[in-house]
């Protein structure tokens, strides 16, 4: 037992702390079933997407196929960022709209649960808290690239899809995809960080910014510009199947740079405010 | 050094203040009693010591420190409103997952030892949404008691617990407070609870401190009176009244305030022709006083 003479109170450092909260972060990601069904969700989408490429038509004639090739369901040929038929949007881009959704729910059960009110009663800062949540999320968001990336190629190999391509922009549109990971994430946690107290808003704001519809509108208007490239989806729509490493750098500069301005702006929102 | 010390702490919602230029002071190693009616504003600065809500104005330092100091955060526990834990998982998971927050070295261990003190054992690894209203109360205390705490903030802990659940938490309370030395700022409306543990009370009314004490103050404040019955109530409350200084009919019974002799109440009712059938000395507790306070019949 201390008594008043020998209470010891040492600060933890920064990443003491982070290494806390992030633990405590992966800790609930590896041990709770939503991580798992939204890994099984994106290795889904891509196998149905390819699979519906073969189908017939109601009188058995060929459909007309949505992907010639199987890598066309990871990135489209070309950034285009306007609205130019639906197998432009159909790729790995969509594991940021459903990788949103499971962002919502992952820390709107902190709020909903009151767990939020364990971590700020104790030495965890709210930069933390976004820092950790972001972090934590764009690794969940990654895998889920990945598992999107097994889902298309598995789907592609039961549908016999050609899988034609040159490599080395394939690896460079995937790795774009999943830097981009990063920005998503922290655009959503501080989406979460917003709406804290409507589940339901969260969610509907989350889907409403992951589907890219403000750039395609933009982009619908203005045509294909590389200033577009600025924002998320624009980034998301560059990472294609023509990528360099230019590509990989501009997505993970765009990617760090609005993680950045998300992280501060929802920090110094959640410092402000109070905790629900 | 005192452990919490607040000074003019105000926080309005929408421009009420649940909490307006409150003053506190806990002294290390105290368990304050923290009473007050419903919204009287003692939940609002339990959150506002915890960070949980941001005050309008206002100063709050613990253990001389900012409250916002994460040195002085880490070693804060609390229990406000719920436990705080995922529904879904175990008790066993939610306790770990704070054990890694607050960078505790042996997990297990520690666990293991909150889980004791709450006595819940051999409840690891069942889920929370199974466990019943007091387990839940516990858990949220073992959570609370994680890293050895030297500030325990509890908020009606005993709150809609059955007989049975507030005999278990009362155990544990005394356990925390006697075995673990840490201050534990505690809120109850069970009066008579908080008086078998409290050091020291705070009343607080209208988000305003009205009166901090010590037990031993109060103890010293509380008066004694004693309450008689006779056939002729009525008759014998105006003879009272007449030689007495304060006299009360309460509950059935006559009560003489601050009379230590009994035997000088119960001659002169006799020799006035007034049988006494039934006397007996008392001292007000925690809850009349409080009652004595809040009415503004106390001093």
């Amino acid at each position: 037992m201390e008594n008043s003479r020998e209470l010891k109170f040492e600060s933890p450092s920064f990443i003491t702390r982070i290494k806390g909260m992030l633990g405590v972060d992966f800790y609930r990601l590896f041990h709770t079933p939503l991580f798992y069904i939204f890994l099984g969700i994106a290795a889904i989408i891509p196998a149905m997407l390819i699979a519906m490429t073969g189908m017939s038509g109601p009188n058995g004639e060929p459909s007309t196929p949505l992907f010639t090739n199987v890598w066309q369901a990871i990135a489209a040929d070309t950034p285009i960022y306007g609205f130019e038929g639906i197998e432009k949007y159909a790729n790995m881009n969509m594991v940021f709209i459903f990788g949103g959704i499971m962002v919502s729910i992952f820390i709107g059960h902190d709020y909903k649960s009151g767990y939020v009110k364990q971590l700020f009663t104790t030495h965890a800062k709210k930069e933390d808290y976004m820092i950790s949540k972001s972090l934590t999320c764009a690794f969940a968001m990654a895998c889920m690239c990945i598992t999107y990336l097994f889902g298309a190629v598995v789907a592609g190999l039961l549908t016999k899809t050609s899988f034609s391509v040159n490599v080395g922009n394939l690896v460079c549109a995937i790795l774009g995809k999943v830097v981009m990971s990063l920005g998503w994430a922290s655009l959503y946690t501080f989406l979460n960080i917003i709406f804290r107290r409507y589940f339901g808003v969260s969610i509907a704001s989350s889907f409403f910014f992951g589907t890219g519809v403000l750039v395609i509108g933009v982009g619908s208007i203005v045509g294909n510009t590389p200033l577009l490239n600025f924002f998320l989806y624009g980034s998301s729509v560059f990472a294609c199947l023509t990528s360099t490493l230019l590509n990989v750098i501009v997505c993970l500069i765009v990617s760090v740079a609005w993680a950045g301005i998300y992280i501060t702006v929802g920090s110094h929102i959640l410092s402000k405010s109070d905790v629900y | 050094m005192n452990a919490i010390e607040i000074r003019n702490l105000s926080k309005s919602f929408r421009g009420l203040y649940a909490v307006d230029n409150l003053n506190m002071t806990v002294p290390v190693g105290a368990i304050y009693g923290f009473i007050g009616e419903n919204g009287s504003g003692k939940s609002t600065t339990e959150k506002l010591v915890c960070g949980h809500l941001v005050p309008d104005g206002g100063e709050i330092k613990l253990f001389g420190r900012d409250y916002t100091d994460a040195g002085v955060r880490v070693r804060v526990g609390a229990l406000i409103e719920n436990a705080g834990c995922f529904p879904s998982s175990s008790v066993y998971q939610n306790l770990m997952m704070q054990a890694i927050n607050l960078g505790i070295a042996d997990r297990e261990g520690e666990i293991n030892r909150v889980l004791k003190i709450v006595r819940m054992e051999d409840s690891a690894h069942i889920k929370f949404k199974s466990c019943s209203l007091g387990m839940k109360q516990r858990i949220g205390i073992a959570m609370a008691l994680l890293g050895s705490p030297a500030l325990l903030i509890l908020d009606e802990p005993i709150n809609g617990l059955d007989t049975d659940g507030m005999r278990i938490m009362r155990e544990i309370l005394v356990d925390i407070t006697k075995t673990y030395g840490c201050t534990v700022l505690i809120s109850s409306h069970i009066l008579g609870e908080l008086e078998k543990i409290a050091t020291h009370y705070g009343i607080i009314r209208q988000g305003k401190m009205i009166m901090e004490l010590s037990a031993k103050e109060m103890e010293s404040r509380a008066r004694i009176f004693t309450s008689l019955k006779t056939e002729n109530m009525r008759g014998a409350f105006t003879l009272l009244k007449e030689k007495f200084h304060s006299v009360r009919e309460e509950e059935g019974y006559l009560r003489v305030y601050d009379i230590d002799d009994t035997e000088t109440i119960v001659e002169y009712l006799y020799k006035k022709g007034y049988v006494v059938s039934e006397v007996k000395k008392n001292k007000i507790g925690l809850e009349e006083y409080y009652i004595e306070i809040m009415s503004g019949k106390g001093e």
